[in-house]
Order: structure tokens, then C-alpha cells, then sequence
């Protein structure tokens, strides 16, 4: 019984409670509460406009919400706790140096995690299928292959909880499939994902992970 | 390794990647110093007095120009914002990258000046004063600056802004810069004149970054 609840609060990895947002004169949302466990996969699905973004933001620390907690395993998530070491946002924006080779930029992503190893940065690159343009600088590769580069980084530093702003925006089929195994084989690993799409996400693999929350339905 | 060092390698990566912004200041800042020996009349000793104020002047507008592409880029393509979120010191990362800024544009702008101040006919043992007075000073003029690139960054056109804020900042940095020549020129000690540009930079060094790291947690939202 006493391990139940030991587990229980150790797997609650990230609780937003009662989170508000307003936009200028907009109100986003109102009321949020939301409940990430470790292994699950939670797709926060609304209109454009709806605030998925602005959550998103909200839980990374970039945005502050008008009322309400962020919370990671029951304490506040701020940017010099436990938290900013164990969560990646992937955003819109790529976060790639275009004048920087695609390995140049992994590097520096693993260089920042203090440990650096050569291999692991071509395993992620063989991993996304772009091992054979890893020295082209980025600006020379296309919108899905740079897409994929920015996935690649997931691969070279671990975090538990990945937040990927529509992920699946701009990729073609075979990179749709790379990244949904990508995220399948970070669940399997008791990762966390939230994740944002405009649509529903029925046909694919991993639909057996998903939760899906409505933000309009969820703001009070 | 550390997080100074990081940022610091990465701007210098960066910068030399894109040769033709880096250069810009530089040019910028020869032209200007040499627009004036062309403008003034060259009997009398004119220029020899003013050589040295115009000098920081142009270094002063060479800084200005190189400052709106400091955080400009990383804001478009996202990479400002992963550092903000990043659990190293913003603080340090930003210090790394302003440092490594200034060895591109003011260390280069005080390395040019000795021969800037031939054609002014500046004499020798007053280009060493120059010199050392724009080694001290154009580091201070860069992180103070950069605090105004940081509070403007998400402006499309922040570059008159920037002026607008940083240059009054300016002043003191070009009193006691300027100051050293004159003093120099009518015989006098610079000493003072070197203290209290060291001051400042010491002052810039501590106190700017804190600054440009909350400049642009509180402008990106």
C-alpha cells in the first residue's frame, strides 16, 4: 500500500494546477489542470488560437501564466530546478544554426550537456537518416530534413520529459514513422511527451500511448 | 567545459562563418576616421588635436552598427529561446558571447587605430595612449551595449532604438577615453584618465551581463 503511493507521487512528473492565460484582451484558457505521468503521452489538441502553444511556453518558464502552478514531481518548475535538466522543448523554430553543419549543431547541444562523444552524435544522425549530409551546413539541407536534424537532438542528450510543438508539421511519411518510433521508444523508457497537434491522431502506432486533451473543453 | 567557454567558442565559430557581417563594423569604422583628414583643412595642427576624439567617435559608431546582429539571429531561428530555458547560466552564456563579440569588432577597431592616427600626423607617444585608452574602453562600450541589443531584440528595426538608449550610456566611457588624449597631448599624466576607464570595464564586466540576461528574459515572451 505504502509503495502505491510512493510510486504514484513519483510518477506525477508534471501537474499544471488551475493554469489561466490571457492574451492581451484574449482570454486563452482558464482553469487548466493537467496530469503528465512518466511513460505517457499526452496530446493537447484545440483549434488555431487556442493556447496550445502559450501552454507549452507556460510550462517551459518562457511565457508566465496569469494564475495557477507548473508543477515537476510535486514541486514548482523554474528554470534553476531539477526541472530545466530533466525537460527539452522542441518549438516551431528549429533551433539550428544555418551556418553550422548538422553535426556542428549536435555537437554543441551535447557540448552544453558537459559530455562529448562522437559516436553517439552519428548514431543520432544515422538514426534520423542524415548521416550522409552530417557536414553540410543546415541552411543546405530542406525544411523535413532540418526538421528531423532538430529531432536528432532528443537523441543526443536524455530528458525525461519532451515537449514538441507540432511535431509532425512539414515532415513526409517516412520521417512522420522515424519520429513517431523516436517518441514510442522514449515512452517504452518511462519518458513523458506533450505534444501538440491540430488533428486527431488515430492512425498511427503511437495512438496505443496517446491521451488526448482538449484545450477548449478543459478551460473552465 | 564551461559555460563561458562554450558560448564564447560558439560566437567565434559563428562569426567567422559569416565573414561579411564581421567585417562591416570594421570598414565602417576606417571610413568614417578617414572621411575627416579629407573634410578639414590639413596646414594648421587641426587634426593632430581632434585626431584622437574622432577616432573614439567612430569607434563608438563602428560598435553601435555591429550591435543590432547580436541577439537578432539567435531570436529568429529559436536558438535565444533554448538558452533561456536551458539550465546553465544565461548570465555566463551571454558574457561568453559579448566577450567573443568584442574580440571581433572593439579589439579589432583598437588593433587598426595606430595606423588611423598616422593620417591624422597624431604623434608616436600618443598613439600608444589611444591605443590603450580603446583596449579599455571598447569592451565597456560592447556589454553595455549589448544590454540595449538584448531590451530591443524582438523589434524589427530596434537599430535607431538602440542608439537612442545606449548612446547617452556612452558618454562617460568617451569623457575619460577622449579626455586621455587631451590631457596627453598638453603634457600631462593620463593615469586617472586609465583608472577610471578600468573602473568602468570592471563595472561593465560584473554588472552588464546580470543585465542583459534579465533584458531578455523580460523581453521574450
Amino acid at each position: 500500500m505504502n509503495r502505491d503511493i510512493t510510486n504514484d507521487d513519483r510518477s506525477k512528473l508534471l501537474t499544471l494546477e488551475n493554469l489561466s492565460c490571457t492574451q492581451g484582451e484574449n482570454l486563452l484558457f482558464q482553469g487548466l489542470d493537467l496530469c503528465l505521468r512518466s511513460g505517457e503521452c499526452l496530446h493537447l489538441r484545440g483549434p488555431n488560437g487556442s493556447g496550445k502553444t502559450s501552454l507549452l511556453r507556460i510550462v517551459c518558464g518562457l511565457m508566465s501564466s496569469d494564475s495557477g502552478k507548473v508543477l515537476w514531481q510535486g514541486r514548482p518548475a523554474t528554470s534553476d530546478t531539477e526541472f530545466a535538466t530533466q525537460c527539452f522543448y522542441l518549438a516551431h523554430k528549429d533551433a539550428l544554426k544555418s551556418e553550422l553543419s548538422a553535426i556542428e549543431n549536435l555537437r554543441f547541444i551535447q557540448a552544453l550537456e558537459g559530455n562529448i562523444d562522437e559516436d553517439a552524435l552519428d548514431d543520432a544522425l544515422d538514426k534520423m537518416r542524415l548521416l550522409s549530409c552530417a557536414d553540410l551546413p543546415v541552411q543546405a539541407l530542406s525544411f523535413g530534413q532540418r526538421r528531423r536534424l532538430a529531432f536528432a537532438k532528443l537523441l543526443v542528450i536524455e530528458r525525461r520529459l519532451w515537449i514538441l510543438d507540432e511535431p509532425f508539421t512539414g515532415i513526409d511519411k517516412e520521417g512522420k514513422v522515424l519520429i513517431e518510433q523516436l517518441c514510442i521508444d522514449h515512452l517504452e523508457k518511462l519518458g513523458s511527451i506533450l505534444l501538440t497537434h491540430h488533428q486527431k491522431l488515430d492512425s498511427t502506432p503511437l495512438k496505443a500511448y496517446l491521451q488526448e486533451y482538449d484545450i477548449l473543453k478543459a478551460s473552465k | 567545459m564551461s559555460t563561458f567557454k562554450i558560448y564564447f567558442a560558439r560566437e567565434w565559430q559563428l562569426m567567422f562563418r559569416n565573414t561579411g557581417a564581421l567585417i562591416q563594423p570594421l570598414v565602417f569604422f576606417i571610413i568614417i576616421a578617414l572621411l575627416f583628414p579629407f573634410s578639414l583643412p590639413a596646414e594648421s595642427n587641426l587634426l593632430q588635436q581632434i585626431g584622437g576624439g574622432i577616432i573614439w567617435v567612430s569607434a563608438v559608431l563602428a560598435t553601435l552598427l555591429s550591435l543590432e546582429s547580436m541577439f537578432h539571429a539567435d531570436y529568429q531561428d529559436g536558438t535565444l529561446e533554448q538558452t533561456l530555458i536551458h539550465h546553465r547560466s544565461l548570465t555566463l552564456a551571454m558574457l561568453g558571447k559579448v566577450m567573443a563579440h568584442w574580440t571581433a569588432t572593439g579589439l579589432v577597431l583598437s588593433l587598426i587605430s595606430p595606423v588611423l592616427c598616422v593620417t591624422f600626423n597624431i604623434p608616436a607617444d600618443q598613439i600608444w595612449v589611444l591605443f590603450v585608452g580603446l583596449l579599455l574602453g571598447t569592451p565597456s562600450l560592447t556589454l553595455i551595449g549589448a544590454i540595449g541589443a538584448a531590451l530591443t531584440v524582438t523589434l524589427r528595426r530596434g537599430g535607431v532604438l538602440i542608439a537612442v538608449i545606449i548612446l547617452p550610456l556612452y558618454i562617460p566611457v568617451l569623457i575619460f577615453g577622449a579626455g586621455m588624449l587631451t590631457q596627453s597631448y598638453q603634457g600631462l599624466e593620463v593615469t586617472s584618465q586609465i583608472y577610471a576607464l578600468a573602473a568602468i570595464f570592471a563595472m561593465s564586466l560584473t554588472l552588464a551581463p546580470l543585465a542583459i540576461s534579465a533584458s531578455l528574459r523580460a523581453t521574450i515572451k
